[in-house]
């Protein structure tokens, strides 16, 4: 099944995997990343709503047959395996995961298994200090971006922690964020940063010099509701979450728009697995239109996503696999979707 | 600009909004009485806390899982809503179509009903009344799902008729079957799935589908019928049009917006102000906003004797000290606690005890909810880092030295003005004498000269008549 498209780049639709929980083990809750590690494990972060703050983890599964492979963090606190608000998570090249948290001003690294190995947790706006970081991407040199969202700033470590550079400032010129969410790099190191209330995506060279800027406020192509995240490819294609619009766009290199995709979640084996123990729900969901058409006053992204369940709500990230697959990670619907090239 | 002015300002704001801080009262002053009626009546930039700041920093606001989460969101629009009528007149649609949480389980869908009220409170009553009628949340709440054309259901028939409009002896048994063959095949999108749903509060697979309304013409009983002694082959719309006409459904809306605009008991005054009410209501085709405003310009709304004469609901008072104090209006963590506290002083948003709402007026203050109304208003006005509380110290501070009786004075007329007995003013005045008098010259933020400030409008706060609105 291949998406709407402009040009020869298209997308295919592989599959979803997620479920709902209000508890641990198998299933996500407001997920709100995802990262890979070497051996190909798939480690979701699980932001939690304020009702399942305890409940705070990273999940880890695989994509091929969707086991739920296992899970570290223990909910929310101020242990160094808790969190408060942790928003988005990347691994280096030595299989250390790095995770961010808004609401403790902390970054916390674990390795493969979970086990905590440290921190970075100083509240500021100093170098290497942080207020509410968001985004993280770490290159294939090992230098660590942080999205410092209250200081409208990018910040350059290295991988222990050691300051190396940063800029932004706040406004809506080139070079400035207003609450800046996700972050990348591509193959050349360049890095592209989500300027959420912007409407924009902006590209910089690693030392922050500014490069480019993609979109403007909208809902057309090429425009942008609050893009929250940020994904290139090894060809250069940029995949952007355009979350106020609950869609994903695609571009080419130079900024040409490719296409759009705004989800088309089928059961994941976990939601299937539901539907069959509960077959009276299954039944009348079989009789079901879960793509209706809406009155007026519901025909909003945003209303949209929420009755239209195949359809993304709340994609807050978009990553790409080392196969290149595309995954959408939704917190209001406990999935992601994943996408490859045809 | 008199005190008398700032006074009936204060209490124009207290009833159609939910307070207002000496700047706005001021600023409204300045405009004019019935232009701020006017304002108040055409809400276009309310200027709240967008929902995109909402969503990305309160990730239960955005999937809306639960009812805390949706309540929280309102609880937002109310703090920081610049048309405070828009809001409180949902609040109002919201007690007499009391929709509840514990049945649905379905948050988004009352947030939908909500903003309804929004888009409709203030037009027409045959538009409000037809739009509640295909309110999903509504169809759910009161079985009209399970109102079939070969088997009513006189649910949401019977409610319509005695809680929504013409009050109960106004209609017959037969007319509420007659009502309830009218709306047949009014139901929802994908009614048995998401009744089941709702019936089993799941969230699976992937969290709550919202709803929607839909017409299924093939359960729709298109016969005849005598509603209220008019016979045709009438549809829904039909019947809300012959129930906005009756005398009763006039009575029965005005009646109930005077008791929660203007006074919780009605006299000889009220009586005829609500008859003013009606015949406004009748002249302008059934239209809320010109009741509203024959209300809010009346001489009983304006007179000394509407002053203080209701008791503030939970919401009311919350959403008062709150917006007094000017916290909670950027993102902030535990905005779900303070629409919690709203249930534990009595009224949780969106989650009404059942179809008759709330009991209002004098009930609201029972021994345990009047010590959690106490302790939510004096902890949010003692605290002296709150951007309001600092309004009010930073006014005070430029006022010279106080006596304590002339600190009291100044405290009452600044949180109101507030109108206190002599028993209450002399033991204000008590509290703060042992210190002397004040001067704010030279302060420190959170230095103890400013806490004895947020101490007293603690206290003041405390007092019976701060209950009243």
């Amino acid at each position: 099944m291949s998406t709407h498209t402009t040009s020869t780049f298209t997308l295919d639709y592989v599959k979803t995997v997620g479920l709902a929980t209000n508890q641990i083990g198998r299933g996500f809750i407001n997920p709100y990343d995802v990262a890979f590690s070497r051996d190909g494990r798939i480690f979701v972060l699980n932001h939690c709503d304020s009702a399942r703050k305890n409940l705070m983890r990273v999940g880890i599964v695989d994509l091929d047959e969707e086991e739920y492979l296992g899970e570290f963090g223990k909910g929310s606190g101020t242990g160094d395996d808790q969190f408060n608000s942790p928003v988005a998570m990347a691994f280096d090249s030595q299989d250390r995961l790095y995770v961010t948290d808004e609401l403790h001003h902390r970054v916390t690294i674990f390795d493969a298994s979970g086990k905590f190995l440290g921190k970075w947790d100083t509240k500021g706006s100093g170098d290497g200090e942080f207020n509410g970081p968001a985004g993280i991407a770490i290159d294939q040199q090992d230098n660590v971006y942080v999205v410092d969202q209250h200081n409208s700033r990018v910040q350059k470590l290295t991988t222990a922690g050691e300051y190396l550079g940063q800029w932004g400032e706040p406004g809506d010129g080139n070079g400035q964020f207003n609450l800046p969410w996700g972050v990348t790099t591509d193959s050349a190191g360049d890095v592209y940063v989500a300027d959420w209330r912007n409407d924009r995506v902006q590209k910089f060279s690693p030392e922050g010099k500014f490069i480019a800027s993609f979109g403007e406020s909208g809902t057309g192509e090429g425009q942008f509701h609050r893009p929250s995240a940020v994904a290139v490819d090894l060809q250069g294609y940029v995949y952007i979450a355009d979350w106020g619009n609950e869609r994903v766009q695609v571009f080419d290199a130079n900024g040409a728009f490719q296409l759009e995709l705004r989800g088309q979640a089928t059961e994941s084996r976990w939601a299937g697995d539901y539907l069959n123990v509960n077959p009276d729900e299954k039944r009348t969901r079989e009789m079901s239109n879960l793509i209706p058409d809406l009155p007026p006053h519901l025909n909003t992204p945003h209303h949209i996503s929420s009755q239209t369940e195949p359809y993304f709500w709340g994609p807050v990230s978009v990553r790409l696999d080392g196969q290149g697959r595309l995954f959408v990670t939704e917190s209001n619907r406990h999935r992601f979707q994943v996408y490859q090239r045809s | 600009m008199s005190n008398q002015d700032i006074a009936l300002m204060a209490h124009l704001m207290r009833r159609a909004g939910f307070g207002a801080s000496r700047d706005e009262l001021e600023a409204r002053v300045e405009m004019g009485y019935e232009a701020v009626v006017e304002e108040l009546l055409h809400p276009t930039d309310p200027q709240n806390l967008p929902d995109d700041i909402i969503r990305r920093y309160h990730t239960e606001q955005a999937e809306m899982r639960l009812a805390d989460g949706a309540a929280a969101y309102w609880l937002y629009r109310m703090i920081t809503t610049r048309c405070p009528l828009e809001e409180k007149l949902s609040l109002f649609w919201h007690s007499l179509f009391a929709t509840g949480y514990n049945k649905l389980n379905q948050a988004r869908a009352l947030v939908n009903q909500i903003e309804m009220f929004r888009r409709h409170g203030m037009g027409d009553l045959a538009t409000l009344l037809v739009e509640l009628s295909k309110d999903p949340a509504m169809i759910i709440w009161l079985d009209n799902n399970e109102n079939h054309k070969d088997s009513i259901n006189e649910n949401f028939g019977r409610e319509l008729l005695e809680l929504f409009s013409l009050g109960i002896g106004n209609y017959t048994e037969d007319d509420i079957k007659e009502c309830a063959r009218a709306f047949t095949g009014w139901t929802l999108g994908n009614a048995e799935y998401m009744a089941m749903r709702a019936a089993r509060d799941s969230i699976w697979p992937y969290s709550r589908i919202s709803w929607f309304y839909e017409y299924r013409e093939a359960d729709h009983d298109d016969g005849e019928k005598t509603f209220l002694g008019e016979t045709g082959r009438f549809n829904g719309q039909d019947i809300v049009e012959i129930i906005v006409r009756q005398e009763a459904t006039a009575r029965f809306i005005c009646t109930r917006l005077f008791q929660f605009f203007a006074a919780d008991e009605i006299d000889e005054g009220g009586e005829k102000t609500i008859a003013s009410m009606m015949k406004t209501y009748f002249d302008s085709n059934h239209e809320i906003r010109p009741v509203l405003r024959t209300l809010f310009n009346s001489g009983y709304f304006k007179s000394d004797e509407a002053r203080f004469a209701r008791v503030k609901g939970p919401v009311e008072l919350v959403v008062g000290a709150v917006r007094m104090a000017g916290s909670y209006h950027t993102p902030t963590q535990g905005i779900e606690q303070v629409a919690r506290q709203a249930v534990y002083m009595g009224q949780g948003l969106l989650q009404p005890p059942s179809v008759e709402g709330w009991h209002e007026g004098i009930e609201w203050v029972d021994s345990g909810a009047l010590v959690e109304r106490v302790n939510f208003v004096a902890h949010e006005l003692a605290n002296v880092e709150n951007p309001g509380v600092r309004k009010i110290i930073d006014r005070l501070a430029g006022e010279g030295v106080f006596s304590p009786e002339a600190l009291v004075d100044r405290c009452l007329d600044l949180m109101g003005p507030m109108e206190v007995s002599e028993e209450t003013r002399a033991s204000l005045v008590e509290y703060v004498a042992h210190q002397g008098d004040l001067s704010l010259a030279g302060h420190q933020q959170g230095d103890d000269a400013e806490k004895r400030v947020g101490g007293l409008l603690s206290l003041a706060s405390s007092t019976k008549e701060y209950q009243l609105a």
